[in-house]
């Protein structure tokens, strides 16, 4: 086995309703250079603090479960190595931004309840009946929208929006990312809908175009360029009100 | 979210960002004088060109010149972020080609403006 | 304890979980149904699939090929009306998914694409780059919304199978946040848990990936089938377990040993092509390549690396552009995990506990042996996998078996009577009553994290590549003294919000049920079939005399499981030799 070496883990405690206020716990572990912070996290729950909590599941920067705060950055735990944080202490945090349910553990639901208002699912442009087979889209209109698709919903980018975290209602960016993903599907029709979300109190224009998120995004999906498209499209459709025949 | 933009070296940089923006919209004002001015005649363009020549004026630009590289720097940074994505022969063109070319287009634009106004128009 | 009621209760909101759950709001608007899932749906396990999912589509194929690839596949342990069921419905199901916007890699004239998969005959293999289990599921997750009749109980464990005069009328579930208990009554109950793939040490999956829907049907009197039957994965990264896609092979990677000698070729998968042949080397199915690396470990031929031997998956002919486009995933975890850019360095890789053949026993339309209960996806032994599954047919028995679950579930809730609600209430009181008497126990006894490492090595000890008799043994003895030392174990956490630390003792406590099913099971087995491979002596060939069955496990108070048999459906394929590469060739032209 590898050499290992020593690193301080500083985690915030909290449970809402126990604790008076949240509190950093100092958790000393060893680990092997191959080693993440979430496998640093697991080492602690298993053998020094079984009460220590984080959600977690696919160990490979893919299911989204374990984001949190790691050095005052929004980072997946499971793509975040210890090594990389010597010679430490290193400070864990839950997600910004959201409220905390227990220790690293926030509250997701408000993102869950908008991503079910953006209309994430396709309304055909043309139906189409299963018999007829599938949808015919090039490369080139898959791309299009691909990379919005690749959005694994951790939650980084909402807790590295500081709009989102001074006004909750703004739809934040991987929500908005989602709704330009469908928007820019060649199979679907239903981008009247989504504009109307898009042009709204809660819409795009509170962006102010920090682009912290599109930095934090794991999956390079690049939120904010889906925010600022959707900034000319929402101001293109207000102008085309203004031409003859649009009412 | 009092002082949230101290918490991170990228939300500095935002904020600096953003608060070169005044400054350019100030200057804008300020040229605008000037066209106002010549659209007054020569004395008014000549005695705003001359209000720009003062010690003043001359170290306010010095400083504005470092504000406007800034703002320049971050807007192409920025830019990649605000368009729709680039094909170039089936390949997505990656941010930073977009950015490096709206820079140099910035600068060879600020040289060649630099060479018109020393040199002379041809 | 609240009460919740509903037509349909699907507890799983995986793949398989939300397919059903769209099925039955299709089918009858006005049903009520609940999906109850343990972390929120788009976290489940689907998630990590990467490889693709199998639907017959060129010209050049056809059912009867994909039908005889699956069946020889499992070592004519399939049950063949199942698999053709199966075959018929799975591109229609791809083209559903595709309706429904997944975003599945395309040809240049806009037509879905289709990559080459292990022990398949022709490329049938749908694919959304190397992503296609988390587009399946993002897609499924997204659609479901659609569907206001469909109630999520996100973040809500389910703890117990409610059963009245022997159906299946209901669970038992805590919601995590707050460690509240609730009741959902329901006419039908789905189970799509997943596998239970951690019970084993090294393995490719999530942590939320612990057979509780087996283990509930289990303890509530269902059987369960063919649990001898572990996948390993050929190419996972040593260590931490985690996946390469089959398809890295698919689109051309080489498997070589320390000698950079494309060794399948000594284990009769040969001749040994520049190119990827189909059902040949590299495309050899997974047990037999497995099965492959562990010959070679034993004779000495393995890479040493700091997490044990392994052997060599090298991508570079690929070249950068091919490998960005088609396994961008894969780049990036070698990229992040080992610090290796595929286009320019073999990666390490070994086999690794993958895939849960065996489960919930289901005929053709999902049916358990228990009226009420419904299974889907890979907590169910839905008869298509036999010995052995072939890659990316269990993505596609998501969707077709998924829609048969929610269908079926729907049409027998329409005509079930209400569920007894008294009868149930006590049941109900009970399972809060057990659960939460893991919290009252004293402080002290040994860490929850002892046990679970002694069982996943027992499982790896006892239920490896090859297994022999006596570890075998030693495995059920294992299992059965970690069952009895569960009840001791410490829990330091006695909050009611969120107590993953008691939950994972509930869910260690299926896990060790589930392993006792394997492990007996696997000692029944008296013959090498496909993921069973013994080598006890007169043992290691396949049995057709005797074993052309499947096991069937029973849960027994306080004791071994009795294992029974049943038989398994042949309609038109009668057992043959199961022949890759040259041989397999020469074998399919003899016959055809």
């Amino acid at each position: 086995m590898a050499d290992t070496r020593k690193i301080v883990l500083e985690v915030l405690r909290y449970t809402p309703g126990q604790s008076t206020a949240p509190t950093l716990q100092q958790y000393p572990i060893e680990f092997t250079d191959d080693m993440s912070v979430l496998q640093g996290l697991q080492q602690v729950k298993d053998f020094v603090d079984g009460s220590l909590t984080f959600r977690w599941s696919c160990r490979m920067a893919i299911c989204g479960s374990c984001g949190m705060m790691i050095d005052g950055a929004p980072k997946l735990a499971c793509r975040a190595f210890l090594r990389d944080f010597l010679p430490g202490p290193l400070r864990v945090e839950p997600l910004e931004h959201f409220p905390i349910e227990r220790d690293l553990v926030v509250d997701i639901s408000d993102f869950v309840d908008k991503l079910g208002r953006i209309t994430p699912w396709i309304e055909p442009r043309e139906p189409r009946s299963l018999e007829q087979g599938e949808y015919l889209q090039t490369p080139a209109q898959l791309e299009r929208f691909e990379s919005f698709s690749h959005c694994i919903n951790c939650m980084l980018c909402y807790a590295a929006c500081p709009q989102y975290g001074l006004d909750s209602r703004f739809l934040g960016p991987a929500a908005t990312a989602l709704l330009h993903r469908y928007n820019s599907d060649s199979r679907d029709g239903a981008q009247a809908k989504r504009m109307e979300l898009v042009n709204s109190e809660e819409g795009v224009w509170a962006c102010t175009a920090v682009g912290y998120c599109s930095e934090v995004c794991p999956k390079a999906v690049d939120p904010a360029n889906a925010v600022n498209q959707n900034k000319t499209a929402s101001a293109v459709s207000w102008f085309a009100r203004f031409l003859p025949g649009r009412g | 979210m009092d002082g949230w933009w101290r918490r991170d070296p990228f939300f500095i940089r935002y904020m600096a960002r953003e608060a070169t923006a005044p400054f350019v919209a100030a200057y804008a004002i300020v040229l605008l004088v000037g066209i106002v001015s010549l659209a007054r005649g020569a004395d008014a363009y000549e005695e705003w060109l001359e209000a720009l020549a003062s010690t003043g004026w001359i170290v306010a630009h010095a400083i504005l010149v470092a504000i406007f590289a800034y703002h320049t720097y971050t807007w192409f940074q920025i830019m990649p972020k605000t368009m729709p994505p680039v094909v170039v022969r089936g390949r997505r063109l990656a941010p930073e080609v977009i950015t490096f070319a709206g820079i140099a287009a910035a600068v060879l634009a600020s040289l060649a403006l630099w060479i018109l106004v020393a040199y002379g128009a041809p | 304890m609240d009460t919740v009621d509903v037509d349909v209760v699907i507890i799983g909101g995986g793949g398989a979980g939300l397919r059903a759950a769209i099925a039955a709001a299709a089918s009858d608007p006005q049903l009520k149904i609940a999906l109850v899932s343990k972390v929120y749906p788009m976290r489940s396990h689907t998630v990590a699939a990467e490889g693709g999912s199998a639907a017959v589509t060129l010209a050049e194929d056809s059912l009867e090929h994909h039908f005889n690839d699956t069946v020889s596949g499992g070592d004519w342990l399939c049950d063949q009306d199942a698999v053709e069921y199966f075959v018929e419905h799975c591109h229609e199901e791809m083209v559903q998914l595709e309706h429904w916007g997944c975003p599945w890699s395309r040809r240049e004239d806009g037509r879905v694409n289709v990559r080459a998969f292990g022990g398949m005959k022709i490329e049938r293999t749908w694919f959304a780059a190397d992503l296609t289990g988390f587009h399946m599921l993002h897609t499924l997750f997204q659609t479901s919304m659609k569907y206001p009749s469909i109630r999520r109980f996100d973040e809500h464990f389910c703890c117990d199978l409610l059963v009245h005069e022997g159906s299946a009328q209901g669970v038992v579930v805590i919601d995590i946040a707050t460690g509240e208990f609730s009741m959902i009554l329901a006419r039908a109950v789905i189970i799509a848990t997943g596998g239970a793939g951690r019970v084993f040490r090294q393995n490719t999956n999530g942590g939320i990936v612990t057979g509780d829907g087996m283990a509930l049907a289990y303890r509530r009197g269902v059987p369960l089938r063919d649990m001898e039957f572990m996948q390993y994965h050929p190419t996972c990264m040593p260590g931490t377990g985690l996946l390469f896609t089959e398809a890295c092979r698919g689109e051309g990677g080489i498997l070589v040993n320390r000698d950079g000698y494309r060794y399948l070729q000594d284990y009769g998968l040969g001749p040994p092509d520049p190119w990827p042949r189909k059902k040949a080397m590299e495309l050899g199915p997974r047990d037999r390549l497995s099965q492959a690396f562990w010959h070679e470990q034993r004779k000495g031929r393995t890479i040493d690396t700091p997490h044990g031997p392994a052997v060599h998956l090298d991508l570079r002919k690929l070249g950068e552009k091919l490998l960005r486009e088609r396994l961008p995933q894969i780049c990036e975890l070698a990229r992040d995990f080992l610090g290796i850019d595929p286009a320019q360095a073999p990666i390490p890789v070994r086999p690794c506990v993958h895939y849960t053949m065996g489960g919930i026993p289901t005929d053709v339309n999902t049916a358990a042996p228990l009226p009420g209960l419904y299974a889907a996806g890979e907590c169910a032994s839905s008869g298509i996998h036999g010995a052995n599954r072939l890659g990316s047919n269990s993505l596609a028995e998501l969707c077709v078996f998924g829609r048969v679950a929610g269908e079926q579930a729907a049409r027998f809730a329409r005509e079930a009577p209400a569920p007894n609600g008294v009868s149930l209430r006590w049941q109900a009181q009970d399972a809060r009553g057990s659960a939460v008497g893991l919290l009252a126990r004293p402080a002290g006894g040994e860490r929850l994290a002892t046990l679970r490492d002694e069982m996943a090595l027992a499982m790896e000890q006892g239920g490896g590549i090859y297994r022999l008799e006596p570890e075998m043994q030693a495995t059920c003895k294992k299992i059965a003294e970690l069952t009895e030392r569960l009840p001791t174990v410490n829990l330091g956490d006695r909050s009611q919000c969120w107590n993953t630390e008691w939950l994972a003792a509930i869910e260690l406590g299926f896990q060790l049920d589930v392993a006792q099913a394997m492990a007996h099971s696997a000692l029944a087995r008296r013959e090498s079939r496909g993921a069973h491979q013994r080598l006890d002596e007169g043992l290691t060939e396949r049995d057709d005399a005797n074993y052309l069955k499947h096991t069937l496990a029973s849960h027994v108070r306080a004791g071994p499981p009795a294992i029974g048999w049943s038989e398994v459906v042949i309609t038109r394929s009668p057992p043959g030799v199961r022949a890759y590469g040259a041989a397999g060739e020469s074998k399919e032209a003899a016959v055809g």
